[in-house]
C-alpha cells in the first residue's frame, strides 16, 4: 500500500513546486511558526535564521517545521528534532551547559561584585578628611545642585 | 598614474605618523617647547597625505581605472557615478583607507581645536594617536593595499559592486559609523596621556568629554543608520539581528554611553577616576576588537569582508600592542590615582555609577554572546549558536534596573539624596506610566507582559524627565522671586538640555522597540492580480506585476494598493516593491515598498513567482517603527547640545585663563581656580 | 587605596581573549560537527531513481562498506567530482547515490520524474557513472535526517550500517588519500 501511494505521488504531482506562504488556521500555531523560524538557524548560511534565508536547506527546514506543527508537535519537540540532525548550532538559543552557564552568570556576578566594591570603597573613604575643607566643598556643591 | 600617487602619499602619511609619535612625546617628557610644537604641523601633514591618498582612490573609481585590482573587484563601468564613489569603501582595503582617513581627521581636529589645553597634554595625546596610526598605515601598506595593480594585464570591465550595497544607505552608514568608532581613539589617547603623565585631575575629564560626546553622537547615528538601512533594504522587516558585526559596533556604544556619564561624575566629583580611565581605554579597544572580528573571518556574519588569516594576524598584533600595552600601563599607573570624594549610598553619583555598571554588564553580555561560540568550538565542545533569543532575554532583564536608575538619577542630588524626598516623584512616575501602559495595551486590544513592561519603562523616563525640569525651574524660585518660569527655563544650560534630550531620545527609541516588537503583524501570502488581504485594519490589494529595467539590473515590480476597507473605495497609499537581477554579479535582490508614517509603516516585499502565475507577497504592518530611529536622532541632538555648552569652548577658556593669570602656559593651580570658577558659573 | 592586583584583571582577561582569537584565525567557523556519526543510518523507504517501483531501506548497507554520495544534476561541484568517483568505483569502492533535487530553481520546480531521469542518465553518460544505484530522496526528508546542508556530501557507512564519516564538499585525490581512504580500508578489513 505504501508503495502504491508513493508511486501515485511520484507520477502525478508536480515535483515539489515552489512552496511559499505557510499558513495555519490556528493563530497560536501561526505564532509558533514565526517564532520557530526565527529561532532556528540556517545551517549553511552566513548567520541567518530560516525565516529570512533563501537557501534550499532553509526552505526544507521551514517546510519541516510546518509539517511538524501540523502534526501537533510542541516547540521543544520541534527544536529537538532539528538539533538531533544538525546539532546545537541550529538553534539561536544556546544550550545550558557548564560552560554556557557563564553567559547568564558572569554579567550578574559582575554587577553584584562591582556594586559591593563601590559600597565598601565608600565606607573606607569616610574617615580621611579635614572637616573644614569638607564643609567648604559641601557649600560649593550646594550651589552645584542648582 | 594617480593610483601610484595615492600609494606614495600613503607612505608619506606613515612617515608623518612615525614622526608624530616620537617628537611631541619627547618634547612633553623633556619639556621642550619646540618639539611639542611639532605636533600640530605633523598632524596636519598626516591628514593631508591621507586625504590625497583617499582622493586618488576615489579618482581611480570615478575614472574606471581597472588597472587597480581593488577597483576591478568592486566597480563596473555601468555603475552610476555616485555608487562608484561609494564603492571606494565597498570592500576591505578601501574601507580601511576610509578608516584611517577618518582617524587622521580626528587627529587633526584635536591638533587644531585644543587651544585651552596645556601644550604638554596635547602633545602627548597627538603622539599617542600617531602611534596607533602607525599600526594602521603599516597594515594598509603591507597587508591590504588598495592600490595594488593588475598591470600589465587588466580587465576590460570590473566585477561590479555587490547589489545590496548599491544603495543610499551605503553612502552614509559606513562613514558615519567610522566617525564614531574611530572617534573614541581621542578619549583613549587622553586617558593614556593622563596615565603617562600621572596627571589625572578633573580638568582631564573636562577636556575629554566633548571629544567623547562627539564620537558618541556619530556612533549613535551610525548604528541607527545601519539598522534603518537593514530594515528597508533586506526586505524582511527586521531592524536588528544581533549579528557579530552589529554587536561589534554596539559594544563601543554601550561603553561610550557609560564613559560619557562617568566623565561627568569624575569631572564634578573627582571620584571613580580609575574606572573612567578603564572605560576610555575599553571603548576604543572594543572598536579595535570590532575591526578584528569583521575582517579576520573568525566569526560567521552576513557583513564580513572576505577573510584571510594573515590579515587577521596583523590586526590581532595591532590589538595586542595597543590594547595590551594600554592595559599594562593601566595596571601599573592606575593604582596611584586617588579619588577623594565622599558620597552616601543614595546619591546621584551612585546612581550614575550604577547605570555604568549595568551598561558594562550589557557589554559583557554582548561580548560573551558574540565570542563564546568561538571559545566553545576551540575548546573542542562543538558548535553552538547564540543569537536573538539570548540577547533579547538578557537585555530585557538589564533594562528594568537601568530605567529605574535613569528615572531617579537626574532627580537626585550629588553626594546625598534623601530617599523620602524622591519617593513622591517616583510614585507619581510609576502611577502615570502604568496608566499609560494600560491605555496602550487597550488601544491594541492585546496584552503582553513585554509590551506592558516596555511601555511602563519608556513612559516613566518621560515623566521623570519632565519632573526634573520642573524641579530645576522651581528651585531657581528660591533665589529670585521676580523671574518668570520662561526666564528660569532659559537659564538652564545647553548641557542640561543635552541630558534631557539624551534621555528623552532613549525613551522614544524604547517605546518604538516595545511597540514594534509586540504589535507588528506579518502575512506571507500567495496573491494573484486582484487578490486582497487584510492586516491590522488595512486592506492590501495586489495589482499585478510589471517589467523593470535599470542601469545595471532588470526584473519585476509588484504593485499593491492599500485601502481602509474591503470596499476598496478609500485609497490610503500605493506601494511598489521590486525584485531585481544584476547580471554582472549574477545575484538577485529585493527592494521593499514602504509607506512610512509616524504611527506605522506599511511594508511590502515581492517574493518568488509561483507556478500558477501568482506571486508570493510579504506584507507587514509595523507600528511606531520609525520611533526607533527618531529616538536615536534625538539622542544625538542631545549630545550635540552638550558639546555646545560654553564651558567646553576651549578658546573662551583660554582667554579667561590669560586674563586671570597673565601667563601663556597654564599651571596646575590656575586650572584648579578655573575649574572652581567654571563650576560656580555652570 | 585599592589592591593593585585588581588592576591586573583587565590585562589578564585580554590576554586570555587574544589566545582564543588567535586560535580562531586558523579554524573554520562554518565547519559543523555531524550529529549522525557512529549511529546507524536513520530509517527510510525511498524509491530507486531510475526504477521507481524498487523501494530501498537501510538493509542496502548490510554486509558491505558503502560510500553514499549526495548529489544532483544542478550541482556544479558534483559534476566535477563525478569522474573521480567513477574511477573509485572501478577500483571496487561501492558507491550509491542519494539523489537530492533542487526545486527552488524556477526551471526545475515543475519538472517531472521522467525529465529528471533523462537528465541524470545524460549526465552520467557524459561524466561517468560511479553509482551502483541512485536512491531518490523525494521530499529531501532523508537528507534532513542525515544533517545534509547541500551537495556534494558523502557518507561512509560500515558493514553494520553505522555511519562512520560525513564529508562535506567534493571528493578528489587528496581528500580520498588523506581523509577517507584510511578509514575505508579499516572498515573493509573488519
Amino acid at each position: 500500500m505504501k508503495k502504491l501511494i508513493l508511486l501515485f505521488v511520484l507520477f502525478t504531482s508536480p515535483l515539489w513546486a515552489l512552496e511559499e506562504a505557510y499558513t495555519f488556521d490556528d493563530p497560536v500555531k501561526q505564532k509558533m511558526f514565526l517564532d520557530l523560524t526565527e529561532e532556528l538557524r540556517c545551517p549553511q548560511c552566513q548567520n541567518q535564521n530560516i525565516a529570512d534565508s533563501d537557501a534550499m536547506i532553509a526552505h526544507d527546514l521551514r517546510r519541516k517545521v510546518y509539517e511538524l506543527l501540523n502534526e501537533g508537535k510542541s516547540r521543544e519537540e520541534i527544536v529537538d528534532f532539528m538539533k538531533s540532525r544538525y546539532g546545537d548550532f541550529v538553534s539561536y538559543q544556546p544550550p545550558v551547559t557548564p560552560l554556557t552557564i557563564w553567559l547568564w552568570l558572569l554579567p550578574v556576578i559582575f554587577v553584584i561584585g562591582a556594586a559591593w566594591f563601590v559600597f565598601t570603597q565608600r565606607k573606607k573613604q569616610v574617615n580621611d578628611f579635614d572637616e573644614d575643607v569638607l564643609a567648604k566643598a559641601d557649600s560649593l556643591l550646594e550651589k552645584e545642585n542648582d | 598614474m594617480f593610483a601610484e600617487l595615492g600609494h606614495f602619499s600613503l607612505v608619506l602619511a606613515l612617515l608623518m605618523s612615525m614622526l608624530l609619535s616620537v617628537y611631541p612625546m619627547w618634547g612633553a617628557y623633556k619639556n621642550q617647547v619646540q618639539y611639542m610644537a611639532l605636533a600640530k604641523p605633523l598632524a596636519i601633514g598626516m591628514f593631508l597625505f591621507t586625504a590625497i591618498s583617499f582622493g586618488a582612490l576615489v579618482n581611480a573609481f570615478y575614472t574606471d581605472d581597472f588597472s587597480v585590482a581593488y577597483v576591478a573587484n568592486h566597480s563596473n563601468s555601468l555603475l552610476p557615478w555616485y555608487y562608484k564613489i561609494t564603492a571606494v569603501w565597498g570592500g576591505h582595503e578601501g574601507s580601511f583607507l576610509l578608516w584611517i582617513l577618518i582617524f587622521s581627521i580626528w587627529t587633526v581636529g584635536v591638533a587644531v581645536l585644543s587651544r585651552g589645553i596645556p601644550q604638554a597634554m596635547v602633545a602627548r595625546v597627538l603622539s599617542i594617536l600617531g602611534m596607533v596610526a602607525i599600526g594602521f598605515y603599516l597594515y594598509l601598506l603591507l597587508a591590504s593595499n588598495p592600490f595594488e595593480s593588475l598591470l600589465p594585464f587588466y580587465p576590460v570591465d570590473g566585477r561590479d559592486l555587490n547589489p545590496l550595497l548599491q544603495d543610499f544607505g551605503m553612502i552614509i552608514h559606513p562613514p558615519m559609523l567610522y566617525m564614531g568608532y574611530v572617534g573614541f581613539a581621542v578619549a583613549f589617547a587622553f586617558a593614556i596621556s593622563a596615565l603617562l603623565s600621572g596627571q589625572l585631575d578633573s580638568t582631564w575629564a573636562r577636556w575629554s568629554r566633548p571629544w567623547t560626546l562627539a564620537a558618541w553622537c556619530f556612533l549613535t547615528l551610525g548604528l541607527s543608520l545601519g539598522s534603518w538601512w537593514a530594515y528597508y533594504e533586506l526586505g524582511w522587516g527586521g531592524w536588528w539581528f544581533w549579528d557579530p558585526v552589529e554587536n561589534a559596533a554596539l559594544m563601543p556604544w554601550l561603553v561610550g554611553t557609560a564613559l560619557v556619564h562617568s566623565l561627568a561624575v569624575t569631572e564634578k566629583r573627582k571620584i571613580f577616576k580609575s574606572w573612567t580611565v578603564l572605560l576610555a581605554i575599553s571603548a576604543f579597544s572594543l572598536s579595535l576588537l570590532g575591526t578584528f572580528l569583521v575582517r579576520s573571518g573568525v566569526l560567521v556574519s552576513v557583513h564580513s569582508f572576505a577573510s584571510d588569516p594573515t590579515r587577521g594576524l596583523f590586526i590581532l598584533a595591532i590589538l595586542g600592542v595597543v590594547v595590551g600595552g594600554s592595559l599594562v600601563l593601566y595596571a601599573i599607573r592606575a593604582p596611584q590615582l586617588k579619588s577623594i570624594g565622599r558620597y552616601e549610598w543614595f546619591s546621584r553619583e551612585v546612581m550614575l555609577i550604577g547605570n555604568n555598571l549595568l551598561l558594562t554588564a550589557a557589554t559583557i553580555v554582548v561580548l560573551m554572546g558574540t565570542l563564546l561560540p568561538l571559545v566553545h568550538k576551540e575548546i573542542g565542545l562543538g558548535s553552538i549558536s547564540i543569537g536573538a533569543p539570548f540577547f533579547n532575554q538578557m537585555f530585557t532583564y538589564l533594562i528594568v534596573p537601568f530605567v529605574l536608575l535613569l528615572a531617579m538619577g537626574p532627580l537626585s542630588r550629588w553626594k546625598k539624596q534623601s530617599a523620602k524626598a524622591i519617593q513622591k516623584q517616583m510614585l507619581i512616575g510609576f502611577v502615570i506610566s502604568v496608566c499609560a501602559a494600560l491605555l496602550i495595551q487597550a488601544s491594541y486590544n492585546q496584552m503582553t507582559y513585554m509590551a506592558t513592561l516596555g511601555s511602563i519603562l519608556s513612559v516613566w523616563i518621560l515623566v521623570s524627565t519632565l519632573q526634573e525640569i520642573m524641579q530645576r525651574v522651581a528651585k531657581e524660585n528660591n533665589k529670585t522671586s521676580s523671574s518668570t518660569t520662561w526666564q528660569r527655563l532659559r537659564r538652564l544650560t545647553p548641557s542640561h538640555w543635552g541630558m534631557v534630550l539624551g534621555h528623552l531620545g532613549f525613551a522614544v527609541t524604547l517605546i518604538g522597540i516595545t511597540l514594534v516588537s509586540n504589535y507588528d503583524q506579518e502575512k506571507d501570502v500567495r496573491m494573484r492580480t486582484g487578490d486582497v488581504v487584510e492586516i491590522s485594519g488595512y486592506v492590501f490589494q495586489f495589482n499585478g506585476v510589471r517589467e523593470l529595467t535599470g542601469p545595471n539590473y532588470y526584473g519585476h515590480v509588484g504593485i499593491v494598493d492599500v485601502y481602509t476597507d474591503t470596499t476598496l473605495t478609500e485609497k490610503i497609499t500605493h506601494l511598489e516593491a521590486e525584485k531585481r537581477f544584476y547580471p554582472v554579479q549574477r545575484s538577485s535582490m529585493t527592494e521593499a515598498g514602504i509607506d512610512s508614517g509616524i504611527s506605522r509603516d506599511l511594508f511590502m516585499a515581492l517574493g518568488e513567482q509561483l507556478n500558477d502565475g501568482a506571486w508570493a507577497v510579504r506584507i507587514y504592518v509595523k507600528p511606531f517603527v520609525n520611533w526607533i530611529w527618531a529616538g536615536s536622532i534625538i539622542m544625538a541632538l542631545g549630545g550635540l547640545l552638550s558639546i555646545s555648552d560654553k564651558r567646553y569652548r576651549m578658546a573662551k577658556v583660554a582667554k579667561v585663563k590669560q586674563r586671570l593669570s597673565g601667563e601663556q602656559t597654564a599651571t596646575a593651580t590656575s586650572s584648579d581656580v578655573l575649574a572652581t570658577k567654571a563650576q560656580g558659573q555652570a | 587605596m585599592k589592591k593593585a592586583s585588581l588592576f591586573l584583571i583587565p590585562i589578564t582577561l585580554f590576554v586570555l581573549l587574544s589566545v582564543f582569537l588567535y586560535k580562531g584565525l586558523y579554524g573554520d567557523p562554518r565547519q559543523l560537527d555531524s550529529t549522525v556519526l557512529n549511529k546507524p543510518a536513520p530509517n527510510f523507504a525511498l524509491p530507486d531513481l531510475m526504477q521507481p517501483d524498487v523501494i530501498y531501506d537501510p538493509s542496502i548497507f548490510a554486509g558491505q562498506v558503502t560510500l553514499m554520495n549526495v548529489w544532483g544534476v544542478w550541482c556544479v561541484t558534483c559534476a566535477v567530482e563525478l569522474p573521480y568517483l567513477t574511477e573509485l568505483s572501478q577500483q571496487g569502492v561501492r558507491i550509491i547515490g542519494l539523489y537530492y533535487d533542487q526545486d527552488t530553481d524556477p526551471d526545475f520546480g515543475i519538472k517531472s520524474i521522467p525529465t529528471i531521469q533523462k537528465e541524470v542518465a545524460a549526465k552520467l553518460a557524459q561524466l561517468g557513472n560511479p553509482y551502483e544505484f541512485n536512491v531518490f530522496d523525494v521530499k529531501r526528508d532523508y537528507s534532513l535526517d542525515l544533517g545534509v546542508t547541500g551537495a556534494p556530501e558523502t557518507f561512509l557507512i560500515d558493514k553494520q550500517g553505522v555511519i562512520r564519516m560525513h564529508h562535506i564538499g567534493d571528493i578528489n585525490t587528496r581528500v580520498w588519500r588523506t581523509k577517507i581512504a584510511p578509514l575505508y580500508n579499516e572498515l573493509i578489513a573488519q
